[in-house]
């Protein structure tokens, strides 16, 4: 009975048997090296059936939460379905579902796969037009509410990727998504204390995600949301966003403006600096460019918040 | 006799230690630059592994480690007066941590047998 299956192959596997000696008995190319559960050569992601607690010590509880273990020390109680980690290299076909413009430079873009397709809020893909210019994009909706994944595009001027998505893509195109990778998302963080999302630009799109996860989780310490845009018209989702404070009492909404007329400059980094007094205890969700996030992710350390408890996605551009 | 590890109270030690010195280097205006704020989480590996070297625990960090780890920030113009700065944050480090004066000077000295490694001479 085969009760392991690598991608859609199945590997045979006996009694007692540790998941690598499956691979490699079974001619697969495994990574590996300290074969004692160390090293994490050979990483492997579960994406049907859990793993036992032994093959995940030492892992982040970003990683236990994606299936992560290694193959070395790991034999399987049940049912496995596994891909190698980080295997980006898959590819999954999607469907343009709706395509819409939803301010003045970002295009909000719902799409379906075709077959099962697990992650978690806050996480990106990589995004492959017909043609074969790839891109990596931050996942805005929550696989257990949106039936679509949704990606917020920003229109860059002279843009490759974005320029394509702007003037040729329509509804019921076909495009393809990689496996969802990266950290910055909700579990491990303390339901009952502070959680901070803070994001400029496009890099609003992953904290939506986070934000909803962390309700739909019952988080209950306050939720804060920083969203950074250069001019006023660079604020997107503003009403979803107003209309979900308006509903949960713990979540808080606040735009920063760089270049408002009316409120005078609101630079992010300096306004999430100067109002979170006490990061400790906090779990912050930081997301844009590398300028941006650094001189954040710094500032909230130096102010006390833990290393552990800051986590990042940063955008950078397309080499 | 127990050693200077765990005297010092070997790895939690280490770890309090770690969390006082990180924040205090970087926010240390005349060396700051020499730290990356990108990989904070390799940076603070780094940092742990250091620690534990001077405070005589078990560590496999070689010379051959430190002087290849610094090469590109001595190219920067990593000198003397920046290892002094370091070496003094780290006994400010331990004296906030309540560190017999004895120990503090042992681990200072430690640290600093790693001057030259670091200053690739």
């Amino acid at each position: 009975m085969t009760i392991l299956t690598l991608g859609e192959a199945p590997i045979e596997i006996a009694e007692g048997q540790t998941v690598l000696a499956a691979l490699l008995a079974a001619g697969v190319d495994a990574p590996y090296s300290c074969q004692a559960g160390v090293c994490q050569t050979c990483l492997h992601q579960a994406i049907e059936g859990a793993v036992p607690e032994t093959a995940q010590i030492g892992l982040s509880d970003a990683q236990k939460a994606q299936g992560y273990f290694m193959a070395c020390v790991c034999v399987p109680k049940e049912p496995l379905k596994i891909i190698r980690a980080g295997d980006l290299h898959d590819r999954i076909d999607v469907c343009v579902a709706a395509i819409d413009r939803i301010s003045h430079n970002v295009i909000r873009l719902r799409l379906e796969p075709d077959q099962r397709f697990a992650y978690r809020p806050g996480q990106f893909l990589a995004l492959t037009a017909p043609g074969g210019v790839t891109r990596n994009y931050s996942i805005a909706s929550h696989p257990d509410v949106d039936a679509f994944i949704e990606l917020h595009v920003r229109v860059i001027p002279g843009g490759q990727m974005s320029g394509l998505i702007a003037e040729k893509l329509a509804r019921g195109d076909r495009l393809q998504v990689s496996n969802p990778t990266g950290m910055c998302f909700y579990e491990g963080a303390d339901p009952e204390r502070p959680i901070v999302l803070a994001g400029a630009g496009t890099g609003l799109a992953p904290l939506w995600g986070i934000v909803r996860d962390a309700l739909q989780q019952q988080h209950r310490g306050p939720i804060r949301l920083y969203h950074g845009a250069r001019e006023r018209t660079g604020l997107y989702l503003v009403e979803e966003l107003q209309a979900l404070a308006d509903r949960h009492e713990s979540f808080s909404y606040r735009p920063c403006v760089l270049n408002d007329s009316e409120s005078g400059a609101n630079d992010l980094a300096t306004a999430v600096v100067a109002a979170e007094t006490d990061p400790t205890n906090t779990d912050f969700f930081l997301c844009g460019g590398a300028d941006l996030i650094g001189r954040l992710k710094r500032d909230l350390y130096l102010k006390g918040a833990k290393l552990q408890r800051l986590r990042t996605d940063i955008f950078l551009p397309a080499a | 006799m127990s050693t200077l590890y765990e005297r010092l109270g070997g790895a939690p030690a280490v770890d309090a230690a770690v969390d006082i010195f990180y924040r205090r280097v970087l926010a240390d205006g005349r060396i700051a630059r020499f730290f990356d704020t990108v990989d904070m989480e390799r940076q603070a590996a780094k940092q742990k592994a250091f620690l534990t070297m001077v405070f005589g625990g078990p560590n496999s960090y070689t010379g051959k480690d430190m002087r290849e780890g610094h090469k590109h920030l001595v190219a920067r113009g990593l000198n003397d007066s920046h290892v002094d700065a370091v070496l003094e944050n780290l006994s400010t480090t331990l004296r906030q941590l309540g560190v017999d004066e004895k120990d503090v000077q042992e681990v200072a000295a430690l640290a600093n047998s790693a001057r030259d490694d670091v200053l690739n001479r």
